[in-house]
């Protein structure tokens, strides 16, 4: 991969040096009366990746979800490279530079490998350098390459989920959240998945990652949140978390 | 084969027509999956909007208004830019709070706006047509195809605009960014709003070029035939629609394709058939029947577009609109929940306040007017079976309504005065006998037409319960033999018990309220058995019910015929009661009017349906009080329309939601939710 330009994009200068590239404080999100996420605190600093782990419904899907602007918060506050976005329309999100590889990837089955990777550029607003981003996502995805005409419901599960992550990368993000990217798939595309979120990192991106495998989260990123029943309950680098810890938190033990 | 020649090049300019309009409704159904019944209207308005900008001169409001005299082609422009934000703002108001309602209610909310708009046009440009104005092209001579087919200019300019806007969205769709994001956004709105696409924006750009098509086929169709009037975008925008489910709903070229089918049938169908010009209407809505039945995703569709009724057509709330006004709405729905809770002795007081009404009441006018909202709860009632029980949507209830009527009516002064001379006074227990008959009559039509539909599921099912209503009405109109058309039947004897006249106001309306006692009564205990649990099931979620065992389309096919027997049964009393019946009383409005009668009382629950009539009628006559409105009585219905939006996009799951019937077993909670049985 190194011929070919690196992926990532310099974060906008306005940021503060110190200052982390997203901030989360006091996110609660609804869904009626049901309080799915209850307040929780979150920093992710530029060039990291970051993971929140738990178990089924400890909601990290919804936190994401309201990370990009797909439901509405009941409280708290988001700032993203150096700007206040809470009440930001996801599209505007997207164009600031935060992209979400959604749960199930989620490609658009109808239509082919390129037409869902030019669609991953929706945002930018500029036609002029979709080819080369293109070249990109091959030489990142050499498997997409020989796609490029297939209809991506036609792929396997695999090559569905790399398709995910390159039309979220396609929009030139400085922050790529990835909810379940090993979810089904089989072991050695699981490795080479997480090969890559190492790989686009390396280059100097910054990850959030949600992912139900605790140990290969833990193994992959800078920095763990564990969280239950929507509350972030323990926090440390991915080092030095003991997963014997973590192992009482999804069992349910209180802690 | 020149009389053939010309028939098909006839055929070709009207299926060019339906096509345009048909890739409205293929549009939006497939960004939104919505079927956007108020296309018909955007499809008149065009025609209004157009014959308008070319006059010199126009009467709006009954004021004489001066008008630029555009030539056709800027005139069209604007008309179709005109229409197209029209359709945006509709969009924004009426559907766009609903994307995440139950099902039902952005379907009745486009309804509730077709209302609107074509009482809107008929207040503005009054209930007379409007003639086209000529365009110099169309005063061209003819082009003479093979010595016999005669196609005039304008002809062959309706062909070719509609093969060029047709082409050119095909392209766009397939090549624009805009085309690919709205196709992105018709796969997956979620995905398409991670990627960065506006989608309320994409939508609306759908909203605006569909409605665009609506207003270019509706002014060809005005300059073919030469008028504009406010209800000519009904039949139009329903051909329109069957064009589309014909095609495929959600595929362009299968909207082409099936505007072209329905044009050249209807064009050889009306040449052909001995008298086809009077049935052609019904051929369109016999071949979409039959379509359906063998190929219900249609020609070029996609099978899984039948499977889009997922889960509760009512359940949900709205989390639109003000607190102060959803908790208002919350007030009443609790007020009616409490009145709903008290059993049986609640429905007693009920019906004695009613007798009491009925006895005190000293106006014949008024209880004229009672007996009118008895009739139509009860016929709400039928309806509220198949809609608020089963959660299917009906709208060709009234043709069950309509098979009552004319049976009673057939027998007793077509066969049994005019052929025999039997007076009406001597056979009086005829009508007691015609109530169950028609009931059964309906009924069995009920599980004809249900049997091979009821597979369908949601908006493909209403779609063509739709068809099935009109094509008893083209029956009642044409069938002149067996109905008297569209003259109607007169001197329908009223109800006569023992020989003791019972026309008399007020013993019509004791008349009417015993039957209701009976409706009502059947109707719950049926609810309560174990069918009514089997419809709550089928209506809170299909698969989940058939999952479970329930066979769906079985008891689909009961709630289908229980509708129909009650809409026969009351149809008998109805001819008697009003005396006379034309094809008039049985159109699609009303049945629209008892869908809103339905909604507005309450969904799925006894008492609602007699509540909306009540709220309704008396409303009706209050308003006629009202200066402006005598001024222009169309505003009555834009007003229903309003009422029934309102209702929608602040509460679509209707103002009685809490008293409707749940799945709980009474005595499961002790003095818990408990029916009224009687209204």
């Amino acid at each position: 991969m190194s011929p070919i330009a690196p992926i990532v994009h310099p974060i906008e200068p306005t940021l503060h040096p110190t200052e982390p590239l997203l901030q989360v404080a006091g996110l609660a999100v609804s869904y009626g009366r049901i309080r799915a996420v209850d307040g929780i605190d979150l920093a992710v600093e530029p060039g990291r990746i970051v993971s929140l782990v738990g178990s089924n419904g400890a909601g990290k899907t919804t936190t994401l979800m309201a990370l990009s602007g797909l439901l509405p918060l009941a409280s708290g506050r988001i700032r993203f490279a150096g700007e206040d976005i809470t009440a930001l329309a996801p599209e505007l999100r997207v164009a600031r530079g935060i992209a979400h590889v959604p749960e199930r990837r989620r490609v658009f089955a109808g239509m082919s490998v390129r037409e869902n990777l030019v669609l991953g550029a929706y945002a930018r607003g500029d036609a002029v350098d979709i080819a080369s981003d293109l070249d990109r996502m091959v030489a990142l995805f050499p498997r997409l390459g020989e796609r490029m005409a297939q209809l991506a419901g036609t792929l396997s599960g695999g090559e569905q989920q790399m398709l995910a992550i390159a039309r979220g990368l396609m929009s030139r993000p400085s922050l790529l959240i990835m909810d379940e990217p090993t979810m089904g798939l089989a072991p050695q595309m699981i490795d080479l998945i997480l090969d890559t979120v190492l790989e686009i990192r390396k280059q100097g991106m910054t990850v959030l990652l949600v992912e139900q495998n605790a140990v290969e989260a833990m193994r992959l990123s800078d920095h763990v949140y564990i969280m239950r029943l929507g509350r972030i309950v323990h926090e440390d680098s991915g080092a030095n978390i003991d997963p014997e810890r973590v192992k009482s938190f999804y069992l349910g033990a209180d802690s | 084969m020149d009389y053939l020649g010309q028939l098909l090049a006839n055929g070709l300019v009207l299926g060019a027509i339906y096509a345009l309009a048909a890739v409205a409704f293929t549009l939006v159904y497939g960004v939104v999956r919505l079927v956007n019944f108020a296309f018909g209207e955007l499809f008149m308005l065009g025609a209004f909007l157009t014959a308008s900008l070319m006059l010199p001169e126009v009467r709006l409001l009954g004021t004489i208004v001066p008008m630029p005299g555009f030539s056709l082609p800027v005139a069209a422009m604007g008309a179709i830019t005109l229409t197209a934000a029209l359709g945006v703002l509709v969009d924004r108001i009426a559907y766009r709070p609903l994307r995440n309602a139950p099902r039902l209610a952005p379907l009745i909310t486009s309804i509730a706006v077709s209302v609107v708009l074509q009482s809107l046009a008929q207040t503005i440009w009054g209930a007379e047509e409007l003639r086209f104005p000529e365009f110099y092209l169309a005063t061209l001579p003819p082009v003479v195809l093979f010595d016999s087919i005669y196609l005039s200019v304008m002809d062959l300019v309706v062909m070719a605009t509609a093969l060029a806007a047709m082409l050119g969205l095909s392209a766009f769709i397939a090549r624009s960014s805009l085309g690919r994001a709205m196709r992105a956004s018709a796969e997956d709105q979620m995905a398409a709003t991670l990627v960065g696409i506006p989608v309320n924006r994409v939508v609306a750009a759908a909203f605006a070029i569909g409605s665009g098509f609506a207003a270019l086929a509706g002014l060809l169709y005005a300059q073919t035939y030469g008028f504009a009037h406010s209800s000519m975008g009904f039949l139009p925008g329903l051909k329109a629609l069957t064009a589309a489910v014909l095609g495929g709903i959600g595929s362009i070229p299968g909207a082409a394709l099936g505007g072209l089918i329905l044009g050249l049938v209807e064009a050889l169908g009306s040449g052909y058939l001995p008298n086809g010009t009077a049935w052609k209407d019904a051929i369109s809505f016999v071949l979409l029947v039959g379509l359906l039945y063998l190929r219900p995703q249609g020609l070029l569709g996609k099978p899984e577009l039948n499977s889009a009724g997922r889960g509760s057509l009512l359940g949900g709330a709205s989390e639109f609109g003000a607190a102060w006004l959803r908790t208002s709405f919350a007030k009443v729905d609790g007020a009616l929940a409490r009145a709903a809770a008290g059993g049986p002795r609640a429905a007693l007081a009920l019906l004695a306040l009613a007798i009491l009404v009925g006895a005190l009441v000293p106006s014949d006018y008024w209880l004229r007017i009672l007996t009118m909202v008895v009739i139509y709860g009860m016929l709400a009632s039928g309806l509220n079976v198949i809609v608020g029980f089963a959660g299917l949507l009906d709208l060709g209830f009234v043709a069950f309504w309509a098979v009552g009527s004319y049976l009673t009516s057939i027998l007793f002064v077509l066969v049994l005065k005019d052929q025999f001379g039997v007076a009406p006074a001597d056979i009086w227990w005829l009508l007691y006998l015609n109530l169950p008959l028609a009931g059964l009559l309906a009924a069995g039509f009920a599980v004809l037409l249900g049997t091979p539909t009821l597979r369908l599921r949601g908006d493909y099912l209403a779609i063509m319960t739709l068809g099935f209503g009109e094509i008893v009405r083209v029956v009642a109109i044409n069938w002149m033999d067996l109905t008297n058309g569209p003259m109607g039947i007169r001197g329908i004897p009223a109800p006569n018990l023992f020989g003791i006249a019972l026309g008399s106001p007020r013993a019509q309306f004791f008349f009417a309220l015993a039957l209701a006692v009976l409706v009502v009564f059947a109707i719950a205990r049926l609810v309560r058995s174990y069918v009514g649990r089997a419809w709550v099931a089928i209506r809170e979620d299909e698969e989940a019910a058939e999952a479970m065992g329930v066979p769906t389309a079985r008891y689909k096919l009961y709630a289908y015929a229980a509708s129909g027997f009650v809409g026969g049964f009351v149809g008998v009393f109805y001819a008697h009661s009003q005396q006379y019946i034309s094809p008039l009383n049985f159109s699609l409005f009303e049945n629209i009017l008892l869908l809103m009668l339905v909604v507005l009382g309450g969904l799925g629950t006894f008492v609602g349906p007699f509540v909306g009539a009540l709220i309704w009628i008396v409303f009706l006559q209050l308003a006629l009080d009202l200066p402006f409105v005598q001024a222009y009585p169309e505003t009555r219905f834009a007003l229903l329309g309003v009422v029934l939006i309102v209702l929608m996009v602040f509460r679509p799951q209707g103002l009685a939601a809490s008293a409707r019937v749940a799945l709980t077993m009474p005595g499961a909670r002790p003095g818990a939710r408990r029916v009224k049985e009687v209204a």
